[in-house]
C-alpha cells in the first residue's frame, strides 16, 4: 500500500505540473488583462495536435516539433488577441464570451481537420525508471522536469527582466505603471501571446504522454482555473503548487475513495482552502 | 440552324435544371438520424452518419426506388446530438413534428436513448427508431415500444457475442479479470451485463469505474494491478483505450486485454508489449476486404465518395449499426410492404427478412439484430487471427 501511495504522490505531482503550466497562463492573463481566458485549453489542444503532426506526419525531431508547435500557437494567440481579446480587456464577461466562442470555433475546426478518432504520437522516449519499487515512464519524468524548468524560467523572467517587473507593476497599480512608462497595450498583448505559448508548450508535451482528441483541453483548463484559484491569482510558484496539490489530491484520493468521483476530490480541497483563505494559498490579503 | 440551336440550348438548360437521376417527379422518403457527430463520443455516430450518407447517395443516383408503382428518392436529415440527450430530444421532436420523418436511425449511445425514450414512447406507432443503444435491449417487446428496433448484437444470451467472448477467455485460462469502465450510463450497463456472465463462467471480476474524460490512468491501473488479474477489460471508446493500453503496458501492469467495444488500433499501437488482445469486432475489415467482394466494393466506394485515400479501418466496424446496410434493408422492406408510410407493415417486413450486405442481418423475435461478427485475437508482435462467427 505504501508503494501505491508513493507512486500516486509522484504521479500526482507530474500530472499537476501540466495543470500548473496552464494555470500559470490563466493567472498571468487575468492579472494583466482582466480576462479569464478559458480558451487556453484549446490553445493547448492546438499545441498538442501541432506537435503530433510535425512529429508523426512530417517526421520532424520531437524537440523541433515542440518548438514549432509553440511558435504556431503563439502566432495563433497573437491573432486571437488582435482580432478578439484586444476589445475585451478588463471586461470579464465579454472576455469570457469571446473565449467560449473561440473554444467552439477551434474545437470544431480541429474536428474537421483531424476527426474524433484519437491520435497517438509514437513513443518518444520509451521505457520506465525503477526506483524504490516504483515504476515511472521515462517520458513522464522528462516532461515533469521540463515543465518545472519552464515555470522556474517564467518566474525568473518576471522578477529579473524589465518587462517582467513592468507586468508586476501593472498588475499592482495600472495607472502608476503607465505613468512610469509601461506601454499597456504591448504588455497586455505580450502576456496574451506568452500565455497561449505556454498552453501550446504544455500541449506539445502532453502529446508525448496521452492520446489526442479535439476536446482534450477542456478538462485541463478547468483544472488550471482551479489550480490558479487555489494558489491565489498572480502567484507564479503558486500556480505550480496549486496544480501539484490538485494532481496529488486526485491521485491519492483515487486510492482510498471511489475513482468515479476523482475530479471532485480536488474541488473539495479547493472549497476547504477558500473557506479559510479566500485569496488562495499564496494570494495576498483581501 | 438558329432555331435548332436554340431548341438544343433550351433542352440542355432544362436537363441541367433537373435534379440528378431525373428525379423531378419523385417523392421523398426522409431518413432522420440522431447520432453524435462531434465530441468525445462521436466515434459511435461518425461512421453511421457517413454510411447512411453513402447509401442514400447510391440509391438516389441509381434513380431512387419504386414502391407500389411509385418512384421515391431518399433524403437524410442528420442533426448532431453531440451525445447530449437534451439536444437529441429537441432534434427528435423536430424530425417527427416538423419534418414528418417516419424512420429514425440511431442513437447508438445509451445516455441519448434514455433521454429521448419517454417522448419516443409517446409517439409509438408513428415511426420506427432503429438504433444500437445498449439500453434499448431492455425496452424491446415492452408495451408501447413497437417503434423500436435494435440494430446491434446483444452481449449476453446464447447468440450473444459477450457470452461467446467470455467462453473464449475461459479457454485461454483466465481466472481473474479487472474491468475498468467509464462511470456513465453505458459503463454501468456494461457492468450489469458482464458481472453475471463472468460469474457464470467462474471467472472472478474486479470492477473500477472512472470519470469520463480521464486521461491519466496510473491510479486505477495501479489499484487494479495490485490484485494480479489475468486480463484487463478496459472502457468502451478508443478515446480511452489508447491511453489505458499504453499506460498499462508501459508500466508492465498488464499485457493481456479483453474488449467488447472499441477497435483493434490501440492494441496494434502497443503490439510489442502485448501478449493477448482479444476483441469483439463486428467485422475485421482489413481481412474481409481481401475475402468479401461486397466489403472490397464498399471500401472503394467510400474512398471515391469521400474523396480520400484513407479508409477508416478502425471505425468501419461500427457501420454494423444503423448504417449503410440498414438503409438498403429499409428500402427493401418498404418495397416488400408496398408502402412508405405504414410503419407497422414495414417493421413486419424488416423482422421477417435476412439482408445480405456487408453483414448478414436479421432481427430476432424481439426486434434485436443478429448479425455475423469476428472474434479477433492479437498476439505479441501484432499477429492477428480472426474467427468469423455466424450466431444462431
Amino acid at each position: 500500500m505504501a508503494q501505491l501511495i508513493l507512486g500516486q504522490l509522484l504521479n500526482g505531482a507530474i500530472v499537476g505540473t501540466l495543470y500548473g503550466i496552464i494555470a500559470l497562463g490563466v493567472s498571468l492573463t487575468f492579472g494583466i488583462t482582466g480576462i479569464v481566458n478559458f480558451a487556453l485549453g484549446v490553445f493547448m489542444m492546438l499545441g498538442a495536435y501541432a506537435a503530433w503532426y510535425l512529429t508523426d506526419t512530417l517526421h520532424a525531431p520531437y524537440p523541433l516539433a515542440v518548438a514549432g508547435a509553440v511558435a504556431l500557437v503563439a502566432a495563433a494567440g497573437w491573432i486571437a488577441d488582435q482580432l478578439l481579446f484586444r476589445f475585451t480587456r478588463n471586461d470579464l464577461v465579454n472576455g469570457l464570451l469571446v473565449s467560449i466562442g473561440l473554444i467552439a470555433a477551434l474545437e470544431g475546426t480541429a474536428l474537421l481537420a483531424w476527426t474524433s478518432t484519437p491520435k497517438e504520437m509514437h513513443h518518444i522516449l520509451p521505457g520506465v525508471f525503477f526506483a524504490l519499487g516504483l515504476v515511472v515512464p521515462k517520458m513522464k519524468l522528462t516532461v515533469f522536469a521540463i515543465l518545472l524548468v519552464a515555470i522556474a524560467l517564467t518566474q525568473l523572467a518576471l522578477t529579473r527582466t524589465w518587462m517582467g517587473r513592468a507586468a508586476y507593476a501593472y498588475a499592482q497599480n495600472a495607472e502608476a505603471a503607465q505613468l512610469m512608462g509601461v506601454h499597456t497595450g504591448r504588455l497586455q498583448t505580450g502576456v496574451m501571446v506568452y500565455s497561449t505559448a505556454l498552453a501550446g508548450f504544455g500541449g506539445a508535451l502532453y502529446a508525448s504522454l496521452y492520446s489526442l482528441e479535439p476536446t482534450l483541453g477542456s478538462l485541463y483548463v478547468l483544472k488550471a482555473v482551479e489550480a490558479a484559484i487555489l494558489a491565489g491569482i498572480g502567484s507564479i510558484a503558486g500556480a505550480l503548487v496549486g496544480g501539484i496539490i490538485l494532481g496529488v489530491t486526485e491521485g491519492v484520493g483515487s486510492i482510498y475513495l471511489p475513482l468515479a468521483f476523482r475530479d471532485a476530490y480536488g474541488l473539495i480541497f479547493l472549497v476547504a482552502v477558500l473557506l479559510f483563505k479566500p485569496s488562495g494559498l499564496f494570494g495576498g490579503r483581501r | 440552324m438558329g432555331m435548332r440551336r436554340s431548341a438544343a440550348l433550351i433542352a440542355a438548360a432544362a436537363l441541367a435544371a433537373l435534379p440528378a437521376g431525373g428525379a423531378v417527379a419523385q417523392e421523398v422518403v426522409k431518413i432522420g438520424q440522431i447520432e453524435a457527430q462531434t465530441g468525445p463520443l462521436a466515434t459511435y455516430g461518425w461512421m453511421g452518419y457517413q454510411g447512411v450518407k453513402m447509401a442514400v447517395d447510391e440509391i438516389n443516383r441509381a434513380g431512387g426506388f419504386t414502391v407500389a408503382g411509385k418512384k421515391y428518392r431518399l433524403e437524410q436529415i442528420s442533426p448532431d446530438t453531440r451525445a447530449n440527450p437534451q439536444e437529441a430530444l429537441i432534434q427528435l421532436k423536430q424530425l417527427l413534428e416538423n419534418d414528418k420523418v417516419r424512420f429514425v436511425f440511431g442513437p447508438f449511445l445509451t445516455n441519448v436513448f434514455n433521454g429521448i425514450e419517454p417522448y419516443a414512447t409517446q409517439n409509438n406507432g408513428k415511426f420506427l427508431l432503429m438504433g444500437g443503444a445498449t439500453a434499448m435491449h431492455g425496452m424491446l417487446g415492452k408495451p408501447n415500444h413497437d417503434y423500436l428496433l435494435r440494430t446491434w448484437n446483444w452481449d449476453a444470451g446464447q447468440s450473444g457475442f459477450g457470452q461467446l467472448l467470455v467462453d473464449y477467455l475461459k479457454k485461454q485460462g483466465a481466472k481473474k479479470v479487472a474491468m475498468l469502465f467509464q462511470n456513465d450510463a453505458f459503463g454501468k450497463v456494461a457492468v450489469d451485463i458482464y458481472s453475471p456472465i463472468f460469474k457464470q463462467a467462474g471467472i472472478e471480476l474486479q470492477v473500477e469505474l472512472f470519470e469520463p474524460g480521464t486521461k491519466d490512468f496510473s491510479a486505477p491501473l495501479a489499484k487494479l494491478g495490485a490484485g494480479k488479474p489475468d486480463y484487463l477489460f478496459p472502457g468502451y471508446t478508443d478515446a480511452v483505450l489508447y491511453d489505458i493500453v499504453r499506460q498499462a503496458t508501459e508500466t508492465g501492469l498488464f499485457s493481456r486485454f479483453f474488449l467488447v467495444r472499441g477497435s483493434l488500433a490501440p492494441g496494434l499501437k502497443n503490439k510489442e508489449a502485448i501478449d493477448d488482445y482479444i476483441a469483439y469486432l463486428p467485422k475485421y475489415f482489413e481481412e474481409a476486404e481481401k475475402k468479401e467482394p461486397k466489403v472490397k466494393a464498399f471500401v472503394a466506394a467510400y474512398k471515391a465518395f469521400f474523396k480520400t485515400s484513407d479508409f477508416p479501418y478502425d471505425q468501419a466496424p461500427l457501420c454494423s449499426s444503423s448504417c449503410y446496410d440498414h438503409v438498403y434493408m429499409l428500402v427493401e422492406a418498404m418495397k416488400r410492404a408496398g408502402t412508405v408510410d405504414d410503419v407497422a407493415k414495414i417493421k413486419k417486413e424488416l423482422m421477417s427478412m435476412t439482408y445480405s450486405g456487408l453483414w448478414n442481418i436479421r432481427y430476432d423475435s424481439t426486434g434485436e439484430a443478429v448479425f455475423d461478427f469476428d472474434v479477433v485475437h492479437m498476439k505479441k508482435g501484432g499477429v492477428v487471427t480472426a474467427t468469423h462467427v455466424q450466431p444462431k
